[in-house]
């Protein structure tokens, strides 16, 4: 093999290696959407159950979260035609995404009375680091590091004082998921359809 | 340098999978652009040579064939790899 045809080997190893970590991309608008909406509720309930905030404050949470509702739903909706022709594996990211999110949804919603105040918003920390875990398996540096922020703000704030324990697991929010989606907007411009 | 890794198809290839579990047939084909029965040939080297698994399934009645990246296969990539960065600094 002489030189030149070394270098093209090489060079096309390092675009196919690029294009694959672009492969699993979510979309880094949900991730700063999502995250900076769980960070705002969580601290909003924080706020209110150290009596800072008038208790109306709460109707601000649901307002947040139909907010990020429906931008989801809007870009999805926009987005549909791109995701029909990904990979299996995108789409089954999408499932793991969706599912997860959900399911800390409904716990939150259904479990209330188990997963009370800051336990709400833990259980959406576990969530957000499920996915970006997730992604982090499958190559994704960014994506690992940022997981490993929000856990690590889950165990600060165990450890925490609870009056600051809702900030902690906020940070972990803004840092680890908002953070992660404003690295991939910035990695991948306009690659998302 | 490894004779299996010289083609640049099956470099490819290995390349695709090196950061996923498993790729679908399909998915592989349109990433590196070539075609069916020319990636289908390369892959049943790299699967004979035990450098990539194979599964055939179905899903919704459809079947389903796909690859991942075996160990072997894996340091094999690595070392195939080094040694066309070592003949790049040679070169230069």
């Amino acid at each position: 093999m002489t030189a030149p045809q070394a270098r093209d080997h090489i060079e096309m190893v390092n675009r196919i290696l690029a294009e694959s970590q672009q492969r699993l991309c979510a979309g880094g608008e949900y991730f700063v959407v999502w995250g900076i909406g769980s960070a705002l509720v969580t601290i909003v309930f924080q706020l209110a159950d150290r009596s800072l905030v008038p208790s109306a404050a709460l109707w601000s949470v649901p307002v947040v979260l139909a907010v990020c509702a429906i931008f989801s739903i809007l870009r999805g909706r926009s987005t549909r035609a791109a995701l029909a022709r990904s990979s299996l594996l995108q789409r089954e990211f999408f499932n793991v995404l969706w599912l997860t999110l959900g399911l800390a949804f409904v716990v939150d919603v259904a479990v209330s009375r188990i997963f009370a105040g800051v336990a709400s918003a833990a259980i959406w920390s576990v969530a957000q680091a499920i996915v970006l875990l997730y992604i982090g398996m499958h190559g994704n540096r960014r994506a690992q590091v940022a997981g490993i922020l929000v856990v690590v703000s889950l165990i600060a704030a165990n450890f925490a004082p609870p009056a600051i324990a809702g900030y902690i697991l906020a940070a972990g929010m803004l840092g680890g998921y908002a953070g992660f989606g404003v690295s991939e907007l910035l990695a991948h411009d306009g690659d998302v359809a | 340098m490894d004779e299996m890794l010289l083609s640049k198809v099956r470099l490819g290839v290995i390349a695709a999978l090196l950061n996923f579990d498993w790729i679908a047939f399909s998915e592989l084909a349109r990433s590196l652009g070539v075609s069916n029965g020319n990636l289908g040939a390369h892959l049943s080297k790299l699967v004979d040579a035990g450098y990539v698994d194979e599964e055939k399934s179905f899903v919704n009645r459809r079947p389903l064939t796909r690859y991942r990246l075996t160990k072997r296969g894996r340091e094999a990539f690595a070392d195939h790899v080094s040694q066309l960065q070592s003949l790049l600094r040679a070169a230069t």
